[in-house]
């Protein structure tokens, strides 16, 4: 069988990482700062973040069968790409703890009702591990083969929220210093197509598949777009309390036909989404040191993502406040970087590239006549 | 002209096979040819014997030869010239031979006959409507029922002898025109490799297909029925068939396979698809049933609505066992049971599930053992399991290892679990074809027979997932 990935598994990849770090706790939190002019500051991050996407499809074009780490090594300079790849692995690994983190509390505070840690990390590290050690084509496969039901999960939620007393959210109240600031401060819990370049040379998109990307991406977007409308349009000013939001826009519903506790749809979906994802920061920090320490072997690699994890999960966060304050801060540098630098960099490269092949023809095609 | 010793011969073969009691042999003597017919009268037809070979020699007049032999005297069709060291072997598959003194070529004539069962419905298999005829034991008689569906000189049979002491005759059946050269060729080279000392059932067989042998799921498709297997080779597989055995092996295998049955084929199409999806149901309650009650029971009571909570709550006071153990104690009651019933004659069978499910179950509600509501989930999950006979085995082993998951990580683990295991499946590609195709990796084509089926009119392409040679159905 094919060792690559097809552009609808490329895209899946994508529509996972776009809702994983978005539909529970972050509503909430960028409540407290911008109000329901949040949305807005989720168009423009998702604008922002969307634009990775042209660029990484010019890369492939232009370096189609080459590794990301090859094509920054050749480029400038492999120290500087190890460098790259020391930031890519720190960000791997901080937003699985974010997700894993904040997965942890609601499911601590809806399902499990107790502090269940023992159990989390017998439920999500074997089965992380396992996945990180068979690779990407296995892991865009089981994501190929729980999509329909992570998006009737995740549609379901979103559906049976209408029907409610829905109020429209009052906009435009935010000053634009701290509107702007916003951009800043969430860019942590975007950049989501980083893990896209990273297995650049494991996706196969063939002509006109392109558009697999961006479809998958785009409704990826709506769907939290309209989370976050419908959230706030629910709570109105105390969206800042519920810090759940695919599961708490269940809450005060109508229930047909007595149908009993719908918070076990969200509850699942949420499980899924969460696991996919851990499962592809995994692999994508594995990715990352396996490049920047080429003889470790990927069981070895997935020990250290394991304990590592472990280790800052248990030193740095185990706190709750302390990981959302962390995510907006000095993670924050860490988001810039993988945002805005790191794009830019790939799309100079890529331009470069670009003319140096079109000259190359020119003189060639010149040559031959 | 030289002599060869035909009782010397007769005497080499009858201590090859170590005065065998059904050895016989044999002589006809006449102006110095002398003429030694061998044979093991078990496994021959002696009527045809006596009146195909041994009378027409009686009646001949001229002088034998060999020629002679081969196209005048013996009345039957199979008859060929043979090395003296191939002797062995063809009267082992139930050929008379014949050695004389004038020749060292042998002649073999085929007349085997055993007993043998007629084609009928296999249990395994029943359809309401369409073909009912079914594999047999006997391997000649199961290439006719594949060959009377295809008659194409496309058809392939290559046969192989697989067995030091059975020496058992093994075919490799497709279609050269459609079944992909790779997975043609990696399955005889599978079965080049085979080294063992007998081949009992085409189950031995599978063992040794297996690409992945160490792996708890089925990765090698069965039928008992020549349509399936038929409808298989036209879809690009390769079908093995192995003498004794009723059972006809496919390869490549996709776990989709066992989600359809013959007669989804023979009904309407929109009823096919709505009984795949229960079928469907059927499977994800057998696995996650029980583990997912459990969880609930022991962790998330509070997810369960209200008056499910009191029910269980009502039904479960008072009960000795902890949940767990109370679950995994009717799993394994109706495991021995389903144990016990197999093994008994039908008549002992169905007294042993009365005692068993009735009594046993009732009388344990009742003694406040076990709660109504584990027995409910327990024979849920259990009779859901035969939805997918097929699957049978592996499911039953899933079930004990969701409900240990569902007994001691809840819901955070069986959702780990069911990623793990489809992750786990997406690793057991074998013969170059995804195992859970066509849904994962996702193949548009092939979606006309997933779950939900188009009509056989729509079925204009073979799946893509079998990579076969021609692609469309309606090819010229």
């Amino acid at each position: 069988m094919t060792k690559y990935i097809s552009a609808r598994q490329a895209g899946i990849i994508a529509f996972l990482c776009i809702l994983a770090n978005k539909f529970l706790l972050l509503p909430s939190y960028m409540f407290k700062d911008n109000k329901s002019d949040s949305i807005f500051v989720m168009i423009l991050l998702f604008a922002l973040d969307f634009a990775m996407l042209p660029i990484l499809l010019k890369l492939k074009k232009e370096f189609p069968e080459e590794k990301l780490f090859d094509i920054l090594s050749k480029k400038i300079t492999k120290p500087v790409t190890i460098l790259f790849y020391m930031i890519f692995g720190v960000y791997f690994l901080f937003k699985t703890l974010i997700i894993v983190d904040v997965v942890y509390v609601y499911l601590k505070q809806q399902v499990y009702q107790e502090d269940f840690l023992a159990i989390a990390i017998m439920s999500i590290i074997p089965v992380v591990s396992h996945a990180a050690v068979k690779g990407i084509k296995t892991i865009s496969r089981t994501a190929e083969f729980f999509l329909l039901l992570v998006i009737i999960g995740f549609v379901t939620c979103l559906g049976f929220s209408l029907f409610t007393t829905l109020n429209m959210p009052v906009l435009f109240t935010t000053p634009a210093k701290v509107f702007f600031s916003s951009i800043y401060k969430y860019t942590f819990s975007f950049g989501d197509f980083l893990v896209l370049y990273l297995i650049i040379d494991k996706i196969k998109i063939k002509k006109g598949e392109e558009k697999k990307l961006y479809k998958f991406s785009l409704s990826a977007m709506v769907l939290i777009l309209s989370l976050f409308v419908l959230y706030y349009a629910k709570y109105e000013v105390t969206s800042f309390m519920h810090n759940d939001a695919l599961s708490d826009i269940l809450v005060f519903s109508v229930r047909f036909n007595a149908i009993g506790r719908l918070d076990i749809i969200s509850m699942l979906t949420i499980m899924f989404i969460a696991l996919f994802e851990v499962e592809i920061f995994c692999f994508a920090f594995c990715d990352c040191v396996e490049n920047v320490f080429p003889l470790l072997s990927k069981p070895f690699i997935v020990a250290i993502f394991d304990i590592s994890s472990l280790l800052c999960y248990f030193i740095l966060i185990q706190k709750y406040e302390r990981i959302v304050s962390l995510f907006s801060s000095w993670l924050s540098y860490v988001g810039i970087f993988i945002n805005y630098v790191f794009p830019i960099i790939c799309l100079t490269i890529a331009l470069i590239a670009y003319f140096s092949r079109k000259k190359y023809e020119k003189l060639v095609d010149g040559g031959e006549k | 002209m030289s002599y060869f010793n035909v009782e010397k011969k007769v005497d080499e073969i009858k201590l090859t096979l170590n005065e065998s009691s059904d050895f016989a042999y044999r002589f006809f003597d006449r102006n110095n040819q002398k003429i030694a017919f061998v044979y093991l009268k078990s496994i021959i037809d002696n009527t045809l014997l006596s009146e195909s070979i041994y009378s027409p020699f009686q009646l001949f007049e001229g002088k034998f030869s060999i020629e002679n032999i081969q196209n005048k005297i013996i009345k039957c069709a199979d008859v060929k010239v043979i090395d003296e060291d191939q002797a062995i072997d063809e009267l082992l598959d139930g050929k008379v031979i014949l050695f004389t003194n004038f020749s060292s070529k042998v002649i073999a004539v085929d007349i085997l006959s055993f007993p043998e069962r007629v084609p009928s419905e296999p249990p395994t298999s029943p359809v309401l409507q369409g073909p009912r005829e079914g594999f047999v034991e006997d391997i000649q008689t199961n290439v006719t029922l594949i060959r009377r569906r295809l008659k194409t000189p496309n058809l392939v049979m290559k046969t192989l002898k697989i067995g030091e002491e059975s020496n058992t005759k093994v075919i490799v059946s497709y279609l050269k025109n459609i079944a992909n050269k790779k997975i043609v060729e990696r399955v005889l080279k599978n079965l080049s490799k085979i080294k063992t000392d007998g081949i009992i059932d085409s189950y031995y067989v599978l063992s040794f297909l297996e690409e992945h042998p160490d792996s708890m799921f089925k990765q090698i498709g069965n039928a008992e029925k020549p349509d399936i297997v038929v409808s298989k080779m036209l879809e690009g597989k390769v079908a093995i068939l192995v003498d004794n055995s009723p059972i006809v092996l496919t390869v490549p295998f996709v776990i989709i396979e066992d989600m359809q049955n013959s007669n989804d084929y023979y009904t309407n199409h929109h009823y096919s698809s709505f009984i795949r999806l229960i079928r469907l149901l059927g499977l994800f309650v057998a696995v996650i049933a029980p583990g997912f009650y459990l969880s609930l029971q022991i962790f998330h009571y509070n997810i369960l609505p209200l008056n499910f909570l009191i029910t269980i709550a009502d039904t479960t006071q008072g009960l000795p066992f902890t949940p767990f153990l109370e679950i995994l104690f009717i799993f394994l009651l109706f495991q021995i049971l389903y144990e016990v019933s197999l093994r008994l004659p039908s008549y002992l069978g169905l007294a042993t599930s009365v005692v068993g499910a009735l009594i046993l179950g009732d009388t344990g509600v009742k003694a406040g053992l076990i709660s109504p509501p584990g027995v409910i989930i327990v024979a849920l999950s259990k009779i859901a399991l035969y939805t997918i006979p097929e699957q049978a085995s592996q499911i039953t082993l899933l079930q004990i290892i969701f409900l240990v998951i569902g007994g001691s990580l809840g819901l955070a683990g069986i959702v780990g679990g069911m990623v793990y295991f489809i992750n786990y499946m997406n690793t057991l590609d074998s013969y170059e074809t995804p195992y859970l195709a066509p849904y994962s990796p996702r193949i548009e084509k092939d979606l006309k027979d997933g779950l939900l089926t188009s009509s056989v009119t729509e079925m204009n392409e073979r799946p893509e997932s079998f990579s076969p040679k021609i692609k469309e159905r309606n090819h010229d």
